[in-house]
């Protein structure tokens, strides 16, 4: 008997169970091999802990076998998640604390007399404000006579990109899309200065996991021991060393613009006002998309109304200031994301399908665009019409401004480059966004020459 | 015995035994830590830290 469901193309690897959308819900289904493990994880007292403390995904499990699969033991419903990140839209201390979290479930797990069988990011997802962990089925049995069978995953997909920043002093997230399986040691042995040989820890995870783990050897695993407390000390270890490193947080073109940009008369207020006056008459916007969201300041206007935004910048430093200050002040409607709309995370993975890009996943009803056009049609010679269209792709609501080429800022830009845009005008603006959405309202900002508009999306 | 459906994922060839070095590695490491620890927390009368730093 063949039921038809979708099963989700990331969901593979693990024999253990997969996930799958039936009718617009998620589900988790748990394959009979896993079973042993899977009571133990919930008679244990483990999952009811964990969820507690807000650490893994909470689910619901129904009795229908929606699969129509023999191999089904048990079906779950997850609780949803928004809108799925990969590590390469993470700054700095999202995938640091990703990194934490899994150590710290890697601890409770050891305590319940289970571990952790995977230690992927993707594992990790933004729920509520803050990252949780949503795969049920990656606990299992803790076995004495097996070492941390996740440890290389773990030091290659987390502990590798988090040292490679840290010791460049640059945000290199780029790396984890060439690598979405994790940054071989081998590569991060090889890109890291010889000084972090110095560095205890960092020497046994990586400099030293990597000379070994070339090495072949037939005789893994057998009649060694590993004590629980040794995964203790193991993942002890690499929580000492993660809590250590920081965030390159090297001041870049955008890290002071709120600063600069109150300075001009009135303006940063002024555009907030229009924004919340145009916010509030449209109760039906539920989701948001703040495009160049810089350090949030304008998704916060969103989020104190409980629409949930996702916050775009691809400036990583920014992204990870607002970070922390949603984690500081435990804000819950806003979700930190680096994204490069110039090139938008691509879609990796087996197939193109594994892992979606960016382009996919991106959808709202409102998407803010402020003071970003000109950057991507001056900046990158990306034309009014082609943001329109795109624009167009996430939502049905925009709020849009125009920065005229009088402005300060664009002189600024045209300064250390060839004036070829004679078409960035107002009008061509109006013009191109014409074919794609309608305007609804139209305001300048505080004589700053600037103006915002609100759009709707024109359906076929 | 190792369960073989659940290795699924590859720990690399020589992953095991690095594991087995990398943690008497740390056992030694964690010792002397240790005592190191109770004697600063002796002269310091502060009560000591997690010795493995596994607990929160």
């Amino acid at each position: 008997m063949s039921i038809p469901y979708f099963q989700h193309p990331s969901s593979f690897r693990d024999p253990s169970g997969f996930v799958f959308e039936k009718d617009n819900v998620v589900y988790r289904q748990v394959n009979q091999v896993y079973k042993q493990h899977f009571d133990f994880f919930i008679g244990c007292g483990l999952y009811e802990k964990l969820v507690k403390e807000q650490l893994l995904i909470p689910h619901q499990q129904i009795n229908e076998n929606l699969t129509g699969s023999n191999d089904r033991y048990a079906t779950l419903i997850p609780a949803p998640v928004e809108f799925i990140s990969f590590p390469w839209e993470w700054s700095f201390d999202m995938l640091k604390d990703a990194a934490l979290l899994t150590l710290r479930l890697m601890k409770e797990a050891i305590a319940s007399g289970m571990i952790l069988k995977d230690a992927t990011p993707y594992n990790i997802q933004w729920h509520n404000g803050k990252f949780i962990f949503i795969d049920t089925l990656s606990f299992e049995k803790y076995n004495p006579d097996e070492p941390w069978i996740a440890y290389r995953q773990f030091c290659e997909s987390f502990l590798s990109p988090l040292l490679l920043m840290h010791y460049s002093r640059q945000s290199l997230q780029q790396l984890c899309v060439a690598w979405p399986e994790g940054i071989p040691l081998t590569v991060t042995r090889s890109l890291l200065p010889w000084r972090s040989k110095w560095s205890f820890h960092t020497y046994l995870h990586i400099h030293l996991h990597a000379n070994i783990s070339k090495r072949k050897t037939n005789k893994t695993g057998t009649n060694t021991k590993f004590s629980k407390q040794k995964m203790r000390n193991l993942t002890g270890s690499l929580e000492m060393l993660i809590k250590k490193l920081k965030a390159p947080d090297m001041a870049t073109a955008w890290s002071e613009y709120y600063d600069e940009a109150s300075k001009r008369n009135n303006y940063l207020e002024d555009k907030k006002r229009i924004i919340e006056r145009w916010v509030d008459e449209l109760p039906e916007i539920k989701t948001a998309a703040d495009l160049g969201a810089n350090e949030g300041e304008f998704s916060e206007i969103l989020a104190l109304r409980a629409i949930k935004t996702i916050a775009t910048d691809s400036d990583a430093n920014c992204i990870n200031k607002l970070y922390n200050r949603i984690k500081s002040a435990g804000k819950k409607n806003i979700q930190p994301v680096i994204a490069d709309l110039s090139n938008p995370s691509p879609a990796v993975g087996f197939g193109n399908t594994e892992r979606s890009s960016l382009g996919t996943r991106l959808h709202a009803d409102l998407c803010l665009a402020l003071a970003l056009i000109h950057h991507l049609v001056i900046g990158k010679n990306i034309s009014f019409e082609m943001m329109a269209r795109f624009l167009s792709g996430i939502s049905k609501k925009l709020i849009i401004e125009f920065v005229p080429k009088s402005d300060e800022k664009v002189k600024l830009m045209l300064q250390s480059k060839k004036d070829i845009y004679s078409v960035y005008t107002k009008e061509s603006f109006e013009q191109a966004f014409k074919k794609h959405f309608r305007t609804e309202k139209q305001q300048d900002i505080a004589g700053s020459g600037r103006t915002l508009y609100l759009m709707q999306r024109n359906e076929e | 015995m190792m369960t073989d459906y659940l290795l699924y994922i590859d720990p690399g060839s020589g992953s095991y035994l690095v594991q087995v070095i990398v943690a008497a590695a740390l056992g030694v490491a964690f010792f002397f830590r240790n005592i190191k620890n109770s004697i600063k927390a002796f002269f310091t009368r502060r009560p000591k830290e997690p010795n493995d730093n596994t607990r929160d």
